[in-house]
């Protein structure tokens, strides 16, 4: 009985282990025996094919004939590229120069600003035989006035046509091989790589300086319309974020959402604007909302995004297609803040750079062309789209961001980490001495180089030091002080005037910090500017008082490349102001350096011991520089960078700059 | 029966004794069932690795078996390409719609062997390349073997090369492909354009409103935003290995590598070697060459021979030269040697030229100049020529290596087109690897002063000390320029004290509670914050005279919550100390700054506060601060901490001066 138990279970457990093997083995040789089928809904693919490994290459080598003939010259008739019709060969030495015809009988205000502040810029030359670029104004649209055909015209080869606004005159002339640069043009008619697009700028654009960006918040910020509307009678209306309808569709027109508001003329607040991009008119709005880091949203734009040739759209406006309405909806609800955030950055940048005045406008056109005839030294791309801009990141200084010091982070270089002294003797012309010793005793000092610049017979001894000493005996301008001086090797320049006096601690410290900020002016003496209502323009003060926005060059650290800057981007009349008003010269570099970092100087421990104050500059060179500039892009400061321990009451040898706090 | 038991008795037995014959036929049927099974697991697990690839799902097939299509001498032509064509003209975007991913559908039509009515092919089945083309694309995430859901066609008739077909007969071809529709949302890949004797710009087959990726294009025939330029693919990337060669100075700065140049070209530049001896090199096809060496891997000058490509890893740059055609295959032997490449085709458009930013890895020189290129090289710095040969490289490596690269970076640029504001960055596109890792990108680009006028908002962290933290509340209230003060409530267990309790001062005050009792809480990005200085203090600090502040930035706030790495986040909490510190290397990792410090403060915290009132004081929460900071290094990976040695006062701080002149005198005063 037992075992027939035992026999039972084990004839149940043979029958299950061949059940076990049916049911895996079956399985397995079914899918042997028969060949795959490749099952409905899976994704099939290309075929691998069996004699794939038999497939010819497209090409045979040595294919081609011989000898190739020359393909055709393309056809000249309609269309012009850079290389067919601009001739290079004129604008060999010193890059772009410009030539612009002169105003034929009466001409409008803007007309003859524009004249002269083009003829003010570094691009001008007075002969139209010496020129590479023959820049004709198209300008005076609204009063009929239109310009006729120019004398060298030369079938307008070399020729750019400047219209800052649309509705030109009609063809008086046939533009032949002359560029273009005007505002919105269609896409169709736009030549990419010889014409030029423009923005569409507003009757009442100001001519220079402009006003700032308008966003005054970038951090996100709850409780702001997502979308606002450009409307085609003008003006603007906000939606709602939540409203899943279509917000430009002709439909959403009758039934408005829940969200939606009122026209007004004024842009809202909002995050996007969105901008059609069918009418030119349209893109007038554009400026608009850049100005207001309201970022905008092109639909479909049938005309060309103003200097696309340089400038990275993608980085400040997004372009989408009016056809797909829910999709680019739903992008722009899903951005995340960080996007935004960088977005809008961008168009106050963009909006700065290049936009805010007529005169940036028709500056980055001249550098586009200049660009074009450097080729290799052409500006790269991240000095057109990153702050402060191609018009302030000459590349003629360098061609790698990583020379420039606003993008030392972003390339991950740092400045050397030693400097040059630059010490300047004007009249009386005593050398320096004391000054050198101090200086030369820094460690981080490369080499001296002292600039004589008054009438005295230079000195034949000079003190010994542990760093090189040159001498250069200079032209008896002031301005010669800023200028680039080739034997400068190191990033940074301690600029120094015989007369003022430094300790070696103190050069020390404020190199230390200097590194710290490469693209500021760290100074130890400071004055500032003000607002002086009794005389209706700017006031000057080196007195000490809790603020301050400018440091005096007569002993500043500051990077080279503020020379070259100085000497190669001001107008001719601004450097002729500095050498007949040698105290405006500091002024001037302050100017300079704050339009670039749109910060302030920073001030360093040290600095006003009895010394003679410096003379104050004339009253009205800030007021002229200022007038220049077109803004006032001098900021004012509270801080002044001491040392960590400096001054507190702790022991004197736990401090590691000791004399900075000797009276 | 009782043989089983008596052996039963003897221990425990696999298999009863029972007749032998039985017993044969027991062990014979469990050897069977055990053979079967290990065959049966052998089978399952062994040839996993054949069974899973894709060769089992895709059918196998000789390309001499696909079908063929006979096309009537009448059947329709398509229109010839229309010059005008736009995205927003010519590409229909609304089957691109239903794409939540912001990727395009693609659909590559089956293939099929052409014939005229005289039975003669059209052109050959498919290419080598055009097959593994095919191959890329379904095998990448484009791919749809959905025709009703594709937002792109691609026809698998081959035109890489326009001289292996018949022109007319393949724009039959292509007008009978089931979706057409006048070559809307088609897109065709042509790499040798023209033909003999004016060899056209553009593939010549009558395309309509097909999109065209094409390898040397000009200026004339590109139409811009529409059409994609393509390198033209060099076989010899497949068969030589070339490895990467540092840059640097090279043995010649000048070389040029082509056969079959225009007499006119190879003139100018034997005037070049003549005039520049050594430094330049002009290579000819050989002409003696013995009898089975590849002559397409060999160049000559006078009686050197060299070996191509690898001499090209001898030249700083190399010359690319037009042919009959712009698009000349030996840009892309010239990348992959990192020799920068000088482009002398005048109004051609560089591959990819869309997105490439070519001025970072080429020289392009006007026809006419030459006989200057020489001068204009060597006006170039070296070390921009350094950075160039890397990007050359770089540009070979990602978008010319295979033919896999060229048709995904194709798609994408379609890709991009569609969904624009999705689209990949230039920096992306353009930055080699090690760049993106080097550079720190501060998320406050712009030089940013906070407006005075907005002031500033103070989060003050308390868990329970009312009476410590309402101090803290009075005293920071008297600062002129707050605007709002946040009391953030990390105590679950107890309510914050009623609203008439709390101390009245003169601006909002909101208390926000917590879930949990977290350090971390004091960095989330809350709403109420609105402006864009952000003061955080604890609730311990208690001597603060209303001239002291420090700052963060609220958008580090938002940083804190959503991009530090997550593990710090959890350490913070589980120790609750450190998130301080954890801020700092979070700021400084991502602008690349130093931190500044304000004001000399000796005594921070309130001098009733004893050690064990106080998280900060005793002795092991200094020894777990510094672990804290070797971990935190080891999450970021680098030590992002700067040191300085400098802090910030007011200008005429500790001066010898009227106090009552300065604008801060109560600092430092303690």
């Amino acid at each position: 009985m037992q075992s027939w138990r035992r026999r039972k279970s084990l004839w149940l457990a043979l029958s299950a282990s061949w059940l076990l093997l049916v049911l895996l083995g079956g399985f397995s040789l079914l899918r042997l025996a028969l060949p795959p089928r490749p099952r409905p809904g899976a994704s099939q693919g290309w075929p691998r094919w069996l004699d794939a490994e038999l497939l010819q290459s497209f090409s045979q080598p040595g294919e081609l004939p011989e000898d190739a003939v020359s393909p055709p010259q393309a056809p000249h008739g309609g269309s012009c590229n850079w290389e067919s019709c601009f001739d290079t060969s004129k604008c060999r030495g010193d890059g772009l120069k410009v030539f612009v015809y002169p105003a034929v009988g009466t001409i409008s205000e803007t007309h003859r600003r524009i004249l002269a502040s083009i003829e003010g810029s570094r691009f001008y030359t007075f002969s139209p035989a010496g020129a590479c670029l023959l820049l004709l104004l198209s300008l005076d649209a609204q009063t009929g006035e239109c310009s006729s055909m120019p004398l060298q015209w030369n079938r307008g080869r070399n020729h750019l046509v400047l219209r800052l606004h649309p509705a030109p005159c009609p063809r008086t002339f046939q533009l032949g091989q002359a560029m273009v640069a005007e505002a919105s043009p269609t896409v169709d008619s736009f030549r990419p790589g010889f014409d030029v697009a423009l923005p569409f700028l507003p009757e009442a654009h100001p001519l220079r300086g402009g006003a700032p960006g308008q966003l005054r918040q970038h951090s996100p910020q709850p409780g702001v319309a997502l979308l606002a509307l450009e409307e085609e009678r003008g003006g603007w209306r906000t939606a709602d974020t939540g409203s899943s309808a279509c917000p430009w569709d002709g439909r959403c027109e009758q039934d408005p959402g829940p969200g939606q508001t009122q026209r007004q003329e004024t842009l809202p607040n909002a995050t996007f604007c969105l901008i059609s991009g069918h009418r030119p008119e349209a893109a007038s709005r554009f400026l608009q909302a850049l100005q207001a880091g309201c970022i905008p949203v092109l639909l479909s734009p049938r005309w060309e995004l103003p200097f696309s040739e340089v400038i990275d759209w993608t980085k400040a406006a997004i372009v989408a297609d009016e056809r797909l309405p829910l999709q680019v909806l739903a992008a722009l609800q899903e951005m995340s803040p960080a996007r935004v955030l960088a977005l809008r950055q961008q168009t106050q940048f963009l909006w700065d750079a290049y936009f805010s005045s007529v005169e940036k406008v028709i500056h980055t056109t001249l550098e586009v062309i200049q660009d074009r005839i450097f080729g290799t030294s052409a500006h790269p791309s991240l000095l057109w789209n990153s702050p402060p801009g191609a018009l302030l990141a000459l590349s003629t200084f360098s061609t790698s961001p990583q020379d420039f010091p606003f993008y030392y982070l972003q390339q991950g270089s740092r400045p050397e980490g030693r400097f040059s002294a630059l010490i300047w003797v004007g009249p009386p012309g005593q050398p320096p001495l004391k000054l050198i010793q101090a200086v030369a005793g820094s460690q981080h000092c490369a080499q001296i180089l002292v600039l004589w610049s008054n009438e005295r017979p230079l000195p034949s001894r000079w003190p010994e030091t542990a760093v090189p000493l040159t001498v250069i005996d200079g032209h008896r301008k002031v301005s010669d002080r800023f200028y680039p001086y080739s034997t400068i090797r190191t990033d940074a320049i301690l600029s120094l005037d015989a007369r003022s006096s430094l300790s070696t601690s103190e050069v020390d410290f404020a190199f230390l910090v200097w590194q710290s900020f490469p693209e500021r002016m760290v100074g130890f003496l400071t004055s500032s500017h003000f607002w002086d209502e009794a005389h209706g323009g700017w006031g000057y003060t080196a007195e000490r008082t809790n603020e301050f926005s400018m440091v005096l060059t007569t002993a500043a650290f500051y990077h080279r490349y503020y020379h070259t800057l100085f000497t190669h981007s001001l107008p001719k009349a601004l450097r002729t102001l500095a050498d007949e008003a040698p105290t405006c010269v500091d002024v001037l570099m302050n100017f300079i350096v704050a339009a670039v970092t749109k910060l302030p100087p920073i001030k360093a421990p040290g600095g006003p011991g009895p010394r003679p104050k410096p003379p104050a500059p004339a009253p009205d060179c800030i007021n002229q520089i200022a007038a220049a500039f077109g803004h006032m892009p001098l900021l004012s400061s509270r801080l002044r960078l001491d040392p960590v321990l400096f001054k507190d009451p702790v022991s004197v040898q736990r401090k590691k700059y000791r004399s900075l706090e000797k009276p | 029966m009782c043989a089983s038991v008596k052996y039963n008795i003897r221990g425990p037995a696999l298999i009863p004794r029972m007749k032998t014959k039985h017993r044969i036929y027991y062990i014979t049927l469990f050897s069977i069932v055990l053979l079967g099974l290990i065959a049966t697991g052998m089978f399952q697990f062994w040839p996993h690795s054949i069974e899973s690839s894709n060769d089992w799902n895709v059918e196998k097939r000789s390309i001499r078996d696909v079908p063929v299509v006979r096309l009537p001498a009448d059947s329709p032509i398509p229109e010839r390409g229309d010059l005008s064509c736009r995205m927003h003209t010519c590409f229909d975007v609304y089957r691109c719609g239903f794409n939540p991913k912001n990727k395009i559908k693609v659909y590559i039509y089956a293939l099929k062997k052409y014939v005229d009515d005289f039975g003669v092919s059209v052109s050959n089945t498919i290419s080598r390349e055009y097959n593994e083309l095919l191959m890329a694309i379904s095998d990448s995430d484009y791919y749809t073997d959905d025709i009703n859901r594709a937002c792109l066609f691609v026809p698998s008739i081959d035109v890489l090369n326009q001289n292996t077909l018949r022109i007319k007969e393949t724009a039959q071809a292509m007008a009978q492909l089931s979706r057409w529709d006048r070559g809307t949302n088609h897109l065709l890949f042509n790499m040798l354009p023209g033909g003999p004797p004016d060899y056209n710009t553009a593939l010549d087959v009558p395309r309509d409103r097909a999109l065209l990726a094409g390898g040397g294009f000009s200026t004339w025939t590109y139409r811009q935003g529409y059409d994609v330029s393509i390198p033209v693919y060099s076989p010899l990337s497949a068969e030589v290995d070339l490895p990467e060669k540092g840059p640097g100075p090279r043995q010649y700065f000048l070389l040029s590598s082509q056969v079959g140049l225009h007499p006119e070209y190879r003139e100018d530049l034997e005037a070049l070697q003549v005039k520049h001896g050594e430094s330049v090199l002009v290579l000819d096809k050989c002409t003696n060459l013995s009898e089975g060496v590849l002559s397409v891997r060999k160049r000559c000058h006078k009686h050197q021979v060299f070996d191509y490509p690898q001499v090209l890893q001898e030249a700083t740059f190399c010359v690319v030269l037009r042919g009959a055609r712009l698009g000349q295959a030996v840009l892309s032997d010239v990348l992959q040697a990192g020799c920068v490449p000088v482009v002398i085709a005048d109004s051609y458009i560089l591959p990819f030229s869309e997105v490439l930013d070519w001025k970072r890895a080429s020289v392009v020189v006007p026809e006419e100049k030459m006989s200057d290129v020489y001068s204009i090289l060597q006006s170039i710095p070296q070390r921009q020529i350094e950075e160039m040969q890397r990007q050359a490289r770089w540009f070979w490596e990602a978008y010319f290596q295979s033919i896999k690269a060229i048709a995904l970076a194709t798609l994408q640029i379609i890709n991009d087109r569609i969904y624009p504001y999705a689209a990949i960055s230039y920096e992306e596109w353009n930055d080699p690897p090690a760049v993106k890792w080097g550079s720190v990108s501060n998320p406050l680009f712009l030089p940013l002063i906070p407006p005075q006028s907005q002031g500033f908002t103070a989060i003050v962290l308390t868990y329970d000390r009312v009476e410590s933290l309402f101090r803290v509340i009075t005293e920071v209230s008297k600062v002129p320029s707050l605007s709002k003060l946040l009391v953030v409530w990390n105590n679950q267990n107890k309510n914050p004290p009623e609203d008439s309790l709390w101390p009245k001062i003169r601006v909002p005050l909101k208390v926000v509670r917590t879930a949990e009792n977290k350090l971390s809480n004091r960095f989330f990005p809350y709403d109420e914050i609105e402006t864009e200085a952000v003061l955080a203090i604890d609730d311990d600090i208690i001597m603060l005279t209303s001239d002291e502040l420090q700052f963060g930035y609220e958008y580090f706030n938002y940083l804190y919550t959503y991009k530090m790495p997550g593990d710090i986040k959890n350490w913070v909490d589980a120790h609750m100390n450190c998130e301080d510190i954890a801020m700092n290397f979070l700021v400084a990792n991502v602008t690349g700054k130093a931190v500044i410090k304000v004001t000399p403060r000796k005594k921070f915290k309130c001098p009733e506060c004893t050690a064990i009132d106080g998280l900060s004081l005793d002795q092991t929460h200094m020894v777990e601060r510094s672990e804290c900071i070797n971990k935190f290094a080891s999450v970021f990976g680098t030590m992002p901490l700067k040191v300085v040695e400098h802090r910030a006062d007011p200008v005429l701080y500790k001066d010898d001066f009227p106090e009552k002149l300065k604008s801060f005198p109560n600092i430092g005063s303690l």
